[in-house]
């Protein structure tokens, strides 16, 4: 059975059903970026999630995300050359690991997804969010 | 050590659900030991040892038993009626052993639910002689007369799940040093704050005998399993290649899987402070692999090399699967 919204329409056919996309953003690349954007102001984005590298984002955090109803989880992290505390590369086989995990949990792997993102690129930032709300907004929530 | 005092003895209940018996054996091993326990207090149930029914705990006040040591996850509608009622009838509840505490062994059946199980045990199984495919039924007529089996429940719960908790005795089984040292702290009235592991707080790389082989720095270019190499007894494991959960384990087992020369596989749950044991090993396993020139990599070479771990949901919640956020694999998608 497909998860319905109020009015019985299938929530991801629902425009007014926001999809719940969770963002982790790194302090030093792409939250200067995400500021510029305007993604806040543009509801797209309720509030993005700060860390002080990816490479400090515990995988926990990611399944505490999805264990309570996130749609889509979006970690957005300096390219590779460009991370002071090579946190990237950890991050990069973190996403990888856990991707295989959440299938093998019945969760889309493709709800997951990790973007390089460098500082002043708020306009690719702004595109590779709204995609990636887009695509989860086509995918509706996780059945339970 | 446990004296027998001269005023009533206190009563003290032990039961078991999902489970394989190991932890009553651990009680058992506390040898001459259990003399002492069962000197100072008065076992009023014990379906492994003693017999007594369930009506016999019905009969008693609540709240008379002064602590029950329950065993196993919980998965049928029977397990879930006897640990209520034990609840009820004691002042204290202790989830004895991996399975009550974390889900263990058992929990791995929330990667399938009811349905998927009976049909692999009952249908599948190349040893079933079943021509009729018979499934268990919570009520079935057999010669005019009604049988009933307990409800098998689609997804397998730890204690705290199902029943409020008072302490953890970590586990696989519960080593005899923590269980004497529990029934003391009980009977002497020394106990930490309710919800506390009776265990120690370190993780088990702080007190691994192999701990002084351990580099300062590992990086790991390959996995390896247990059965594809003859591991070195004196070096650590993850120093060889192979996945050991030490550095997210809590310590107080004894080094007993590691100084059988096997890596540990977590039974004694996630060290203080930390939810899900999975995703802090699944964590400190992607740190430590590594590749020369993996900035210049992209996502599919990298995933080649995390690509070596096989079934990374089972090794990671090899013993945690119902504690961790996600419960269960989601079977709806």
């Amino acid at each position: 059975m497909g998860v319905t919204t109020t009015e019985g329409k299938p929530a991801a056919e629902d425009k007014s059903v926001q999809p719940k996309v969770l963002v982790f953003s790194c302090n030093w690349s792409t939250y200067p970026g995400l500021q510029l954007s305007r993604l806040e102001e543009s509801g797209t984005v309720s509030e993005p999630i700060i860390t002080m590298c990816t490479g400090r984002l515990d995988p926990e955090l990611i399944l505490e995300a999805f264990s309570r109803g996130a749609w889509g989880v979006f970690v957005a992290g300096c390219p590779p050359d460009e991370c002071e505390h090579d946190g990237n590369y950890k991050t990069r086989r973190r996403i990888l690991l856990l991707k295989k995990t959440l299938g093998q949990l019945g969760v889309l792997p493709s709800r997951l997804t990790l973007e390089w993102v460098s500082t002043g690129e708020s306009a690719k930032l702004a595109k590779l969010v709204g995609d990636f709300t887009a695509r989860m907004a086509q995918l509706g929530p996780q059945r339970r | 050590m446990v004296k027998p005092d001269a005023g009533p003895k206190p009563k003290v209940a032990f039961y078991w659900c999902a489970s394989c018996g190991g932890c009553e054996e651990a009680v058992v091993d506390l040898a001459e030991d259990i003399l002492t326990v069962v000197g100072a207090v008065d076992i009023v149930f014990w379906p492994v040892a003693l017999d007594f029914k369930k009506s016999d705990v019905e009969a008693l006040a609540d709240g008379e038993v002064a602590v029950s040591f329950i065993n196993g996850a919980v998965r049928t509608s029977e397990q879930e009626e006897m640990v209520e009622l034990l609840r009820r009838k004691s002042g204290l509840v202790v989830a004895f052993g991996t399975c009550a505490h974390l889900g263990g062994i058992p929990g791995l059946a929330n990667f399938h639910d009811r349905r998927t199980i009976f049909e692999r045990v009952y249908l599948e199984a190349p040893s079933n002689a079943n021509p009729r495919g018979v499934l268990p039924q919570t009520r079935s007529t057999v010669d005019g007369k009604e049988l009933t089996l307990p409800e098998f429940h689609d997804t397998v719960r730890t204690l705290d799940q199902v029943i409020d908790v008072d302490y953890y005795l970590p586990g696989c089984a519960p080593p005899p040093d923590l269980i004497l040292g529990a029934v003391t702290a009980i009977l002497e009235g020394k106990l930490p704050e309710k919800g506390a592991v009776l265990a120690p707080d370190k993780s088990l790389c702080d007190t691994c005998p192999l701990n002084d082989s351990k580099p300062e720095k590992v990086s790991l270019a390959e996995f390896k399993r247990p059965h594809q190499i003859l591991a070195d007894p004196e070096k650590c494991y993850l120093a060889q290649g192979l996945i050991c959960h030490g550095p997210a384990t809590r310590s107080g087992c004894g080094e007993r899987c590691i100084n059988a020369n096997m890596p540990c596989r977590g039974c004694f749950g996630p060290t203080p402070g930390v939810r899900d044991q999975g995703a802090k090993i699944l964590s400190f396993v992607a740190s430590i692999a590594g590749l020369e020139g993996e900035e210049k990599m992209t996502d599919e070479e990298v995933g080649r090399l995390i690509g070596q771990i096989d079934d990374p949901a089972g090794l990671f919640y090899f013993y945690s699967l119902p504690s961790s956020h996600m419960k269960r694999k989601n079977l709806s998608t």
